[in-house]
């Protein structure tokens, strides 16, 4: 429970959420899954198209292979004659831009999207594009490798490490039920082909094709549609640390931690304890630096439904935290829940929401 | 288009004015068809230092930083994530806006809105391009693979397309003439040497050179057309408070509208000629910030035109004249400098065009006349101003700035 | 810049990158119209625009479409322009002969216009509100450029 003199000001209500079921390749176009989630958003916060005053999306082109990739979905999040603000990142900072704009009185209620495919091209090939093109990128580095680069690092003085990572990824895959790509044993994680050494592939958060729309709104206007209980945002922040990693954050999430300081201090949150926490970790050693970085302690519980390893997709997987954080909040009294969100290598631009219920 | 369709019926979403904040100082870079002296984080640390000296601040007064760039004109992802040191904004909030030409207004929008969150007390916003290091028509290629993507003639043929209409309508009284958009050509080109950070600066030019100018697509000749730049510009956002307690001069924003569109090109009626996101955009920034004669109660307008003829089509879009009436209005001079209503003595985006920075410096030019600090371009006693963003083919954002606090 | 570009150390990166787009239900059923030189408009229930591209859902009422109707290859140039500039060929890679000319095109029976190419790069011959007739490749394959340009009819 958060102690009473601990509750701050709700920032903006969360009014509904949806998202489709991740799968390895969803069949659909992009415009089609986008539009399933948004009429399910609406539809979740009992709230028509005319409600919404504004939409903030995320996309990123060069995953969708589309220029300008908003173009593709503004028909579909209702974007026609209304103000549309498109964030290239991960879709959780779609949504805290969203809190800016409603706490800077622009609008009343947002519609946040965001959608990736991992299915229409070599995902960890396109991230090479977001390596500096003069020293990283020649060097053939790229979000996955980068991951190995920061594993090899943490694992340099931990002979235990590996293993543990590798029961860490197990239990996740067998905690989300149905996963897109089942349970799996410890045994086999150990065998499985290594990837970007010391990481291998059954230590991968598996990654397909998603969308994940959620609707935000201002607490403070009187409406029939914005209950008491409405799950609140009471803390957002977010960070870009520095690009090349290695001179200081690569085995540490500082950025993480500046970008939660950020959102605990908004929500008036002194001792980071939660009901609920869903970070964005595709690799184990992720979850460690997670933990470490946002000061919740090393036994405290995460990820219940197996986290990203249930399956999660490019740009959509901050904001489809947040979706679990206020689905395992709702209908509870007084209970603090964290989402987190990532974009670029090895964590560098970090990005968390605080949400608690009244 | 001849059809029974109902007209434009879509609702419109009334704009709530949002809380004050002002534009405390802006820099840009010198632009250039390319600036291989530096690489894109140094391009963007030239604007960054010039806003921050601008702005009497030092890069750890700023809180968050906000950029607009179009990656894949550079072939990037996350560009933001490399380029963020140039904007001293490693360890700061950090993200990035993308809706093609309107990124940089949208950004400055973003920034806004951060600045007056009451969580920020001053935002960077920075945008930039270095075409010069992409393959700008190969980043502009990638459009919807089963419709256009095989019979695309690129964003100026799409754009002649629209044009042709506009010029079309001449002889109904709605349309302008091949002069009427060289004139605009050479209003652009001779206000940009005035500027010294701008690309082109013809300040010779003459309506029948740019008639002249090689055909690029009927009716668009070369000097119709904006140039690929590299460059970057930057604005510094801060809350209210913030800037009332500087005790100096500040652009304060009083209106900011952005609508977007139906994306296809055939989609709309006439494009150019109805253009009703600009409309639409136009109508919620004027009523937020008490405009109700444009011509009258702006002092200075930058507006993103990357064709003459769209500077021509954005004159009716954003009432400074009745409709048809645009033509009058560059024939009677009065959108040049000496004329009733500035427009574009920077130059506009027809003299320099870095695309992710294009809609930034519209709203650097529009607060630094604000400020008093635009020299040999500067309109005297400009009080009150307006910078837009445009983007291919549906997206605008209008923003109205003043010298006053709201 | 006054400096020439050899004084300063550039980097060159190839990117080489496809890919795999879902065409969605709508555009599916088109494409496999246009493969029988058959074209179809799907049209929104409230405002009875008659869209082409067809699409899932009308942007202007927020509805979604169900209800296709036919679309003649014939119809009214809205608009054109001639382009004078190189252009890679989207289906084969390589650099199109210019001058083309291009056409905003009304088909009849759908109220929004498509964009393709004109069988003419002459100005003169291209008129707003010219009769226009599509042209067809031998051998369809369900693809935009089965329809390779529009004539003006005579």
């Amino acid at each position: 429970m958060v102690p009473p003199d601990e509750r701050s000001r709700a920032l903006v209500s969360v009014l509904g959420t949806a998202e489709t079921k991740v799968t390895f390749e969803d069949p659909r176009s992009i415009p089609e899954m986008v539009l399933a989630v948004v009429e399910a958003a609406l539809e979740d916060a009992a709230l028509g198209w005319h409600d919404i005053d504004a939409v903030v999306t995320a996309s990123v082109d060069l995953f969708d292979g589309l220029t300008a990739s908003s173009i593709a979905v503004t028909e579909v999040v209702g974007a026609v004659m209304k103000p549309e603000t498109r964030i290239a990142a991960d879709g959780l900072a779609a949504a805290v831009h969203a809190v800016h704009q409603i706490m800077a009185g622009a609008y009343r209620r947002i519609l946040v999207v965001a959608h990736g495919k991992a299915s229409m091209a070599p995902y960890w090939d396109l991230t090479a594009w977001a390596m500096d093109p003069i020293f990283l990128q020649p060097l053939g580095v790229n979000f996955l490798t980068f991951a190995g680069l920061q594993a090899a690092m943490l694992a340099r003085h931990d002979p235990h490490a590996v293993s543990r990572w590798a029961t860490t990824a197990a239990l996740r895959r067998s905690a989300a039920t149905g996963g897109i790509a089942g349970p799996i044993s410890v045994d086999r994680v150990m065998a499985s082909p290594v990837v970007a050494s010391p990481l291998r592939a059954g230590m991968c958060a598996p990654v397909g094709d998603g969308a994940c729309a959620v609707i935000l709104g201002d607490p403070n206007i009187g409406d029939r549609n914005l209950g008491e209980e409405d799950v609140r945002i009471a803390g957002i922040g977010h960070d870009v640390g520095p690009h090349h990693l290695m001179i200081g954050e690569l085995t540490d999430w500082a950025g993480l931690r500046r970008a939660s300081q950020r959102a605990y201090t908004l929500a008036g949150v002194t001792k980071p304890t939660f009901a609920i926490v869903e970070p964005s970790c595709l690799f184990p050693h992720e979850e460690e630096l997670f933990v470490e970085a946002v000061g919740i302690g090393t036994t405290a519980p995460h990820s219940p439904g197996g986290g990203l390893f249930a399956g999660t997709a490019p740009v959509i997987s901050g904001l489809s935290r947040l979706l679990r954080v206020v689905r395992a909040l709702k209908g509870r009294t007084g209970e603090r829940g964290l989402a987190h969100g990532t974009w670029g290598p090895a964590g560098q631009g970090q990005v968390v929401v605080v949400a608690e219920t009244p | 288009m001849t059809s029974k369709m109902t007209p434009e019926t879509t609702p419109e979403t009334t704009s709530r004015a949002m809380t004050p904040v002002a534009i405390i100082g802006s820099g840009q870079t010198n632009h250039a068809k390319e600036r291989s002296d530096v690489s894109q984080p140094e391009l963007v640390r030239e604007a960054v230092d010039a806003a921050l000296q601008d702005a009497e601040i030092l890069p750890e007064d700023i809180d968050a930083v906000i950029f607009s760039n179009m990656e894949l004109f550079e072939g990037r992802a996350f560009p933001e994530l490399w380029v963020a040191e140039g904007a001293y904004g490693n360890g700061k909030p950090v993200f990035k806006v993308a809706t093609g030409g309107t990124s940089g207004t949208s950004a400055c929008i973003a920034g806004f809105h951060q600045a007056g969150s009451g969580i920020f007390d001053t935002v960077l916003v920075v945008g930039f391009e270095k075409h010069s290091e992409g393959h700008t028509q190969t980043g502009m290629a990638l459009v919807d693979p089963f419709w256009d993507r095989s019979v695309a003639s690129g964003a100026l043929g799409n754009f002649a397309l629209s044009i042709s209409q506009y010029v079309s309508e001449y002889m109904a009284g709605r349309g302008v003439t091949e002069e009427h958009a060289a004139q605009v050509a050479v209003k652009a080109r001779r206000n940009a040497a005035n500027n010294p950070h701008a690309h082109l600066q013809m300040p010779d030019l003459t309506v029948d050179e740019v008639l002249a100018s090689r055909m690029l697509a009927e009716p668009l000749h070369l000097l119709d057309m904006c140039p690929q730049s590299d460059g970057a510009a930057a604005i510094v956002v801060a809350s209210r408070d913030t800037a009332r307690k500087r005790g100096k001069a500040a652009a304060w924003v009083h209106g900011a509208a952005t609508r977007h569109d139906q994306p296809y090109l055939g989609d709309l009626d006439r494009r150019l000629v109805t253009t009703r996101a600009q409309r639409s955009a136009a109508a919620s920034a004027y009523a937020q910030a008490g405009i109700t004669k444009p011509l009258r109660d702006l002092d200075v307008a930058e507006i993103y035109e990357p064709a003459t003829y769209a500077e021509l089509a954005w004159y009716e879009a954003l009432g400074f004249c009745e409709d048809g009436q645009a033509g009058r209005l560059i024939d009677d001079g009065i959108t040049q400098m000496d004329g009733e209503l500035p427009v574009n003595p920077s130059g506009g985006v027809l003299s320099t065009n870095p695309v992710g920075a294009s809609g930034v410096i519209r709203v650097v030019e529009a607060s630094t006349q604000l400020l008093g600090r635009a020299e040999r371009r500067q309109v005297d006693g400009a009080r009150t101003a307006l910078a837009t963003g445009y983007g291919v083919y549906a997206w605008s954002d209008v923003i109205v700035l003043r010298s006053e606090m709201p | 810049m006054n400096s020439p570009t050899s004084e300063f150390v550039h980097t060159t990166i190839e990117l080489d990158m496809s890919w795999r787009y879902a065409s969605g239900d709508e555009m599916e059923r088109f494409l496999n119209g246009i493969a029988q030189r058959l074209i179809e408009a799907i049209r929104c229930p409230q405002c009875g625009r008659r869209y082409l591209p067809p699409r899932p859902f009308c942007g202007r009422c927020r509805v979604r479409m169900t209800e296709w109707v036919p679309v003649a290859d014939t119809g009214t140039l809205v608009a054109w322009t001639v382009v004078h500039l190189p252009i890679i060929d989207g289906r084969t890679g390589e650099p199109r002969p210019f001058p083309y000319g291009m056409g905003l095109i009304q088909l009849d029976g759908a109220d929004t216009a498509l964009n393709h190419y004109m069988a003419t790069a002459d100005p003169e011959l291209l008129t707003i509100g010219a009769r226009v007739q599509a042209v067809w490749r031998d051998e369809l394959e369900g693809a935009m450029d089965d329809i390779m340009h529009f004539e003006v009819m005579p």
